[in-house]
């Protein structure tokens, strides 16, 4: 393997003269195809070093023992809210296994909606989407198929709204913990800075505090929010089929349901 | 005039053009041949590239990357971070918190969704929220229409729309590089104008768009988001003078040969297959007004240096340099004047003077 | 920028390589400066992704991030970075002197200070930045770093300050100080490429100085010198080596960054080393030497500041320490443009272009002549110079000459191409001028009315008097702990 390598670098070398040569002679094109073989010489380099290396033992932390949507279902009940994927794999590497990644949720919700549609109702709960005011899929968010309508549907208030919530959810489950972990600490602090009166500049986050001032801000918009949601809900079940009433329905001419 | 564009792009649809590129047609106002080719909607980097003359402009890797993570930090749980600093920024009261992603809607919808938002918000109807992410502007460019995409609508209830651009460069103890703060600067010019001409097309008052734009950067080294108001009026000024200057195209056009085009003729797989040398001496009978600066705004600049090279213009060099030499555009017409092998013209008895008296001095002290 | 300048370049094009704008060096090189690279990591402010460093051509320092996202990585750079720097810096300051001052306590002054090359200003900004984020990091806390971190950071930035100081030679950038001495037949723009510049300058056999340029501008060919890397290389070669080592982070994945790192560090190196032969051969300027002087001082304060304990720079100057600093700047701007052109003919001549100075013929003298009666009586020596310079001077006009230090004179009238001037200091106290402080007949003289005696501090109030309406005195600046724990991502 390393005589390759020897090969390769002598190789490299030679090119590089002979890009030299053929920028000096003013041949752009070939001095551009010799940069192309370079460039390739160069990258087999890099795979021929790399292939040389035993594959290590793993650095990342113990695999949860639970399925990826049993993890994304357990920090989704602990938010109570639609979430997306930032938020779901920061709670549970504040709170459980440390184990979720973010690519892995990509392609969650697709899974999810395909195994439902295969059979309905089989499992006892489903990943779904938060609906928009256009009854569409909401980019991004995750939410429990077992939730009341009015939670999985959002108005323009709802964002705000969840996001409070889900800082009070947070915060109560840390008052729970005996030891919370510096992770979970983060993430509150994290959350409660943007919201008013929750936290002292730099100081951690106190989780009593920051219940305290989410639930004020909460006050604020609640009202309105709930009338926004449960006219978007009343819709919903009035004008979608049940797989839509979880995954959304496609916009106006969207490709979607074709792929 | 659009049919005689057409004929000079060719049989491809029109290059679209990005807020940066807008931005950058401010930036070398006095060439022809940009000009031309930015109204006829020419593939610029494509076509330096077919002459031989790739601009030397890409991006790396990380830089993209940390893009994109600030932007989906300052975006999460519904612009709770943008949130804050508004807040602070605009004194938002804790009332206005809607959230609007347009892109929920779908790609091909996001046009007139971002349309019928601002219609409801300016209208300050019900359901108006102070974030809309994600909108899709048009703009009109010498007839043709560009799409554009500002990071996030930012509206107050009672007052006015401000464009929000998230940039990742660092803000160090309250100051941020200036020509980065500057390119961001002319960059939200454009979602301006483009916000600004939504609103009069839909009957409100274009005025409502603010011109401070607001400006979220990452703070010190951290990830932390901060907000700055940044001022774009000299921005959008030089931008609609620009914007004018492309529309009066046709001027451009007449001095410029029946049946000229910078068609790449394109086979089917869309490999060019015009030849380098013809397209070449095409771009040559547009006239161009090259500059060092053009190194760091044109995709045309290699090949426009190149030329200027073979013309032995002063321009390649800088602005300074050829007001040192008293505005003489030739190399060798000043290095003529200043050695004595050429008479001066009329009117050029000063400058001729002042660059032989350089020249003696020269000799003298490197004697 | 001046005519002659901007005519050197055009020669420089017709001849196909740079040509000298100076006849001497107008900067301090040290017998072993430190030559310094650092690269950046793409779209951060102050991640460093590697750097070479040293004071050996033969022998550089790599230091490599193999993840630069990673904190704990990032500081053991700096760490490791300050195992180099430090010494080299700290060296200097066992060896001193006394100088006497008139009228002031006698102080120490190091008898040497170190210097550090950087390919280009971009390469001090980042110095600073790394400065700024290293130098209010804690050795306990939640975030302990090395103790040498934060020093090194106090360091940097005392360096990436005095950088802005017109003159020094601490911290001198290699496009810089070569662009000072040549004029290239590109823009500034295109300069501020060192291979470019270097192309032009000392183009390699066979090749003229616009060839070599072109071909520096090929990244594959000649990488840029930093701190910013080629975008191709983040790519197609660091990406993939990067994110080998972020799935295992063994001695191999390291040693993958480390060599992709080497191809882009190496070439910049020797083109440093180039410039410093480059820079070596030219002569010394006579007041170089002075401002060295200064350099050794303001590096040995510093030096004493840090032993003391003092606390790190503020994030900030008050009001009153921004306006002394600026109006430090500007004399230092002034006086360094005097100076280089009283050492350097060809820097003078811009000032006879625009008739501010003149050279010539001395074709008369009266050295014994008088003004005044009895004790108010003066020795002032009259001379008369022919010149060929269009001089722009008005009777009155107090004039100095690069000839002769402390010599200073009075024109007393121009007419056509005939200067008469009054020497009025630098002749001695005796009756009769000292000898050789009056120029003979038939010598050759320069004047010109650019002077070296600024004012020594413009009338600004000591820190501790700032006014309230600017700000009150300032505090003596103490790091917090949000210093210290300043959040780094
Ligand atoms: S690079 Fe050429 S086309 Fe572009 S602005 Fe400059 S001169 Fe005009």
């Amino acid at each position: 393997m390393s005589e390759s390598l020897d090969a390769l670098e002598r190789r490299i070398t030679g090119l590089r003269a002979e890009v030299r040569r053929a920028v000096k002679a003013r041949e752009n094109s070939l001095a551009r195809s010799l940069r192309g073989d370079l460039r390739r010489a160069e990258k087999a380099w890099d795979e021929a070093i790399s292939a040389e290396e035993p594959v290590p033992a793993s650095h990342e932390p113990e695999p949860s023992l639970l399925p990826i949507r049993e993890q994304v279902h357990q920090a989704l009940a602990l938010l109570g809210v639609p979430a997306a994927a930032r938020l779901v794999v920061a709670v549970n590497d504040a709170f459980f296994s440390r184990a979720l990644r973010g690519p892995q949720l990509t392609s969650l919700r697709r899974d999810e909606e395909r195994s439902f549609r295969s059979d309905p109702y089989a499992r006892p709960y489903y990943l779904c989407a938060a609906l928009t005011d256009r009854l569409s899929p909401a980019r991004g968010l995750l939410a429990d198929s077992t939730w009341e309508p009015e939670r999985r549907v959002l108005g323009p208030l709802s964002p705000r709204v969840d996001f409070l919530t889900s800082t009070m959810r947070v915060a109560e489950h840390l008052t729970r913990l005996p030891d919370p972990s510096p992770a979970a600490l983060r993430l509150l602090s994290r959350m409660a800075q943007n919201i008013p009166g929750a936290v002292e500049s730099f100081a951690p986050a106190d989780p009593a505090i920051a219940i305290r001032a989410a639930r004020a801000e909460l006050e604020v918009h609640h009202a309105a929010d709930t009338r926004q949601r449960a006219e978007v809900a009343a819709r919903a079940s009035s004008q979608l089929s049940d797989v839509e009433r979880l995954f959304g329905a496609a916009t106006m001419s969207t490709l979607r349901g074709a792929c | 005039m659009n049919g005689r564009l057409d004929e000079l792009r060719g049989p491809v649809p029109s290059h679209p053009h990005d807020a940066r590129a807008i931005a950058a047609l401010a930036a070398n106002p006095g060439c022809a041949r940009r000009a031309l080719l930015d109204a006829a909607g020419v593939d610029k980097d494509r076509t330096a590239r077919h002459v031989g003359f790739p601009a030397p402009f890409g991006q790396s890797q990380f830089a993209i990357t940390r893009g994109n993570v600030f932007e989906a930090l300052v975006k999460e749980n519904g612009c709770a971070e943008l949130l804050r600093l508004l807040r602070e920024l605009l004194g938002l009261p804790v009332s206005e918190v809607g959230y609007q992603d347009v892109e929920n809607v779908g790609a091909h919808l996001r046009h007139s969704h971002t349309r019928a938002l601002i219609d409801r918000a300016a209208r300050e109807s019900e359901e108006t929220a102070v974030f809309y992410d994600h909108p899709l502007f048009s703009l009109e460019i010498a007839g043709h229409t560009s799409y554009l995409e500002p990071d996030v609508v930012a509206f107050q209830l009672g007052g006015r729309f401000h464009i929000v651009e998230i940039k990742s460069f660092g803000v160090i103890d309250g100051q941020a590089e200036p020509q980065k703060v500057a390119g961001a600067a002319r960059q939200a010019a454009v979602y301006v104008l483009a916000l600004r001409t939504l609103l009069a097309e839909l009957g409100h008052d274009p005025e409502r768009v603010s011109h401070d734009v607001v400006l979220v950067c990452p703070e010190n080294f951290a990830n932390r988001p901060t907000a700055t108001l940044v001022d774009v009026r000299k921005q959008l000024a030089v931008l609609r003078r620009q914007l004018a200057r492309m529309t009066r195209v046709d001027r451009l056009l007449e001095g410029i040969p029946e049946g000229l085009t910078f068609d790449l003729a394109p086979d089917r797989d869309g490999v060019p297959t015009r030849s380098a040398q013809e397209l070449a001496e095409a771009l040559c009978q547009v006239p161009a007004r090259y500059a060092p600066d053009c190194l760091s705004t044109c995709d045309m600049c290699m090949f426009c240096r190149d030329e200027a090279r073979g013309n032995g213009s002063t321009d390649l060099l800088g602005r300074q340099v050829r007001d040192e030499l008293g505005g003489v555009s030739g190399m060798a017409e000043a290095l003529g004047l200043a050695e004595g092998t050429l008479e001066p013209a009329e009117g050029q008895e000063e400058v001729a003077r002042l660059l032989r008296t350089a020249n003696l001095l020269r000799e003298e002290c490197l004697r | 920028m001046s005519a002659l300048t901007a005519l050197a370049q055009l020669r420089a094009i017709r001849d196909g390589i740079a040509q000298p704008i100076t006849t001497v060096r107008h900067c301090h090189l040290a017998p072993h400066p430190m030559v310094f690279i650092p690269l950046r990591l793409a779209g951060e402010a102050a991640a460093p992704m590697g750097a070479m460093v040293g004071t050996d051509p033969g022998h550089p320092r790599l230091l490599v991030v193999p993840q630069p996202r990673n904190r704990d990585l990032r500081f053991a750079f700096t760490a490791e970075l300050a195992e180099v720097v430090l010494p080299y810096i700290e060296g200097f300051g066992k060896t001193t002197e006394t100088i006497e001052k008139k009228g002031g306590e006698p102080y120490e002054r190091c008898l040497d200070a170190p210097q550090i090359l950087v390919p280009n200003p971009q390469a001090v900004t980042f110095v600073g930045l790394l400065g700024r984020s290293t130098r209010f990091r804690r050795v306990d806390g939640p975030y302990p770093v090395h103790p040498s971190v934060p020093l090194l950071g106090r360091w940097l930035t005392y360096f990436a300050d005095r950088s802005q100081h017109p003159g020094s030679s601490l911290l001198l950038t290699a496009t810089e100080a070569l662009g000072a001495h040549w004029a290239t037949g590109q823009s500034g723009l295109e300069d501020a490429n060192l291979a470019a510049l270097l192309g032009w300058i000392d183009p390699p056999e066979g090749m003229t100085g616009p060839g070599a340029a072109e071909e520096a501008e090929d990244p594959l060919l000649w990488p840029p010198a930093g701190p910013a890397t080629d975008p191709g290389f983040d790519n197609e070669v660091l990406g993939p080596a990067v994110r080998a080592y972020e799935e295992a982070p063994t001695e191999r994945a390291v040693e993958r960054v480390a060599q992709a790192l080497r191809t882009q560090l190496e070439p910049t190196w020797r083109l440093m080393w180039r410039s410093v032969e480059l820079l070596r051969a030219l002569p010394e300027g006579a007041r170089v030497k002075d401002r060295w002087d200064v350099d050794r001082g303001s590096f040995t304060r510093f030096l004493e500041r840090v032993t003391e304990g003092g606390p790190p720079q503020a994030r900030r100057d008050g009001a009153v320490g921004a306006a002394a600093r600026l109006a430090g700047l500007e004399r230092a701007r002034a006086s360094y443009d005097v100076q280089r052109a009283y050492d350097d003919p060809l820097v003078m001549a811009e000032y006879r272009l625009t008739g501010e100075a003149f050279a010539g013929t001395v074709t008369a003298a009266d050295p014994e002549h008088t003004e005044g009666e009895g004790r108010s009586r003066k020795l002032r020596p009259l001379i008369t110079v022919r010149t060929e310079d269009q001089v722009r001077l008005t009777p009155g006009a107090t004039v100095g000459s690069p000839d002769r230090r402390g010599h200073a004179a009075e024109i007393v009238e121009v007419v056509d191409g005939e200067v008469t001037l009054k020497i009025t200091k630098g002749m001695g106290r005796g009756r009769t001028p000292s000898p050789g402080s009056v120029p003979e007949p038939g010598e050759r003289v320069t004047y010109t009315s650019l002077t070296d005696d600024f004012q020594s501090s413009a009338a600004l109030p000591d820190p501790e008097l700032t006014p309230w309406t600017h700000g009150g005195p300032p505090q003596e600046y103490v790091p917090s702990d949000e210093d210290a724990q300043e959040e780094w991502s």
